[in-house]
């Protein structure tokens, strides 16, 4: 279970890559691991299109670059982000990160990386726990793809709104009813063209943590 | 019990859950709230003053709010709403009560929807809706990005300015 936890606290999100082909025998292991999530009833309500043609992760990373710099130039604008990004005390470097971020740069990245899987769940069948189960499936692809020596990212912010999530929709073919499929995220897979800081920082357990109760802080005896 | 406050109560029971299930992504996710009246209107305009202009019309001639005022500024990206006698104040008021932000404004989404539909718009994002404390006698005031192009997008400027 160590080794399982190593993975787990190792992987970080990857939003630069390089440019080599992710094999395909990576790829399936990938959606292997997605397809053993758990998920209610066993359902399954999980299905996934797999995108490697540029031209459509071109699109999709259009749509994902207005998604975020939409929402992030209002926050700039708002003052939201300079309280966010504080803690930059270079000045030149907080002003491009900024940038960076307002301008929707940040979420481009579909573009660069090799692959990128849409992950969206059926509504059609019968299912009861569907984005539940879908960021299970989500969970697993990353762990995997972090065991691989492969970079990934949980991208849900391009199909946030509803109007985005159509586009993102229209764009893979997807049927747009809103009874039909549900999207959650894309997942974008490569190789990594980044070395983000470890760890990152994380809330300790104790700030987390209850006992039996809601707000007990302290272990209770037991056994 | 009239109906205009049973439908509030919906909406409000309605908001509450989506709130409770998505946090504040739920914002996001209502943007179509009130799109289908404002579409069935046939608005009509040249630019977004025209356009916003005659769904404000549309709006008041319907009895779904009494007064709307608006400006734009901030690098033309700022829409400024105020809007008095809203008929959905109730459900606000109600989701305040509860201890939600109010989140959803189908006023200020009929408005976004046709710049989009009618002008061609990029995008649209919901910055701010601030609704008063207390029963709703007092106006909301919103403050909506709007993206004519996607070159707009990182035209940044201070919104705390007048």
């Amino acid at each position: 279970m160590d080794e399982l936890l190593d993975i787990i606290n190792s992987r970080k999100s990857i939003r630069r890559y390089k440019t080599d082909p992710v094999p395909d025998a990576m790829v399936d292991k990938i959606l292997e691991a997605a397809r053993w999530a758990p998920t209610g009833e066993n359902y399954q309500p999980w299905r996934f299109v797999v995108v490697r043609d540029q031209e459509t992760r071109n699109r999709i990373g259009d749509l994902a670059k207005l998604g975020s710099g939409s929402r992030m130039t209002a926050w700039y604008c708002m003052g939201h982000m300079q309280e966010r990004f504080a803690g930059i005390k270079d000045e030149a470097k907080r002003a491009e990160v900024l940038r960076f971020m307002y301008s929707g740069e940040v979420s481009e990245f579909a573009k660069q990386a090799p692959v990128v899987i849409a992950v969206i769940g059926t509504l059609r069948e019968g299912s009861v726990d569907v984005p539940y189960d879908l960021s299970a499936a989500i969970e697993n692809m990353l762990l995997e793809a972090h065991s691989l020596g492969l970079g990934g990212c949980w991208v849900h912010g391009p199909v946030a709104s509803t109007r985005d999530a159509r586009k993102f929709k229209e764009i893979l073919g997807i049927p747009t009813g809103m009874g039909d499929y549900k999207v959650i995220a894309y997942v974008s897979i490569g190789w990594a063209a980044e070395m983000r800081k470890y760890p990152r920082p994380k809330k300790a357990l104790d700030e987390l943590v209850y006992w039996e109760k809601f707000g007990r802080k302290e272990r209770p005896p037991h056994g | 019990m009239d109906s205009q406050r049973y439908f509030n109560q919906l909406l409000y029971r309605m908001e509450e859950v989506f709130y409770h299930e998505l946090s504040d992504c739920a914002a996001w996710k209502t943007e179509l709230v009130g799109t289908d009246f404002i579409q069935a209107q046939n608005i009509k305009g040249a630019n977004a003053h025209e356009v916003i202009e005659a769904c404000i019309e549309s709006i008041k001639a319907a009895g779904l709010a009494e007064d709307i005022e608006y400006s734009i500024s901030g690098r033309d990206i700022l829409l400024k709403l105020t809007i008095r006698g809203c008929g959905l104040m109730h459900k606000e008021v109600l989701l305040r009560k509860g201890g939600i932000k109010p989140y959803n404004c189908p006023i200020t989404n009929m408005i976004l929807d046709q710049l989009i539909e009618k002008l061609g718009y990029c995008t649209t994002y919901v910055a701010d809706l601030e609704v008063p404390e207390g029963t709703g006698t007092q106006p909301c005031q919103v403050k909506a990005a709007i993206y004519a192009t996607p070159e707009k997008i990182g035209a940044v400027s201070d919104w705390s300015k007048p």
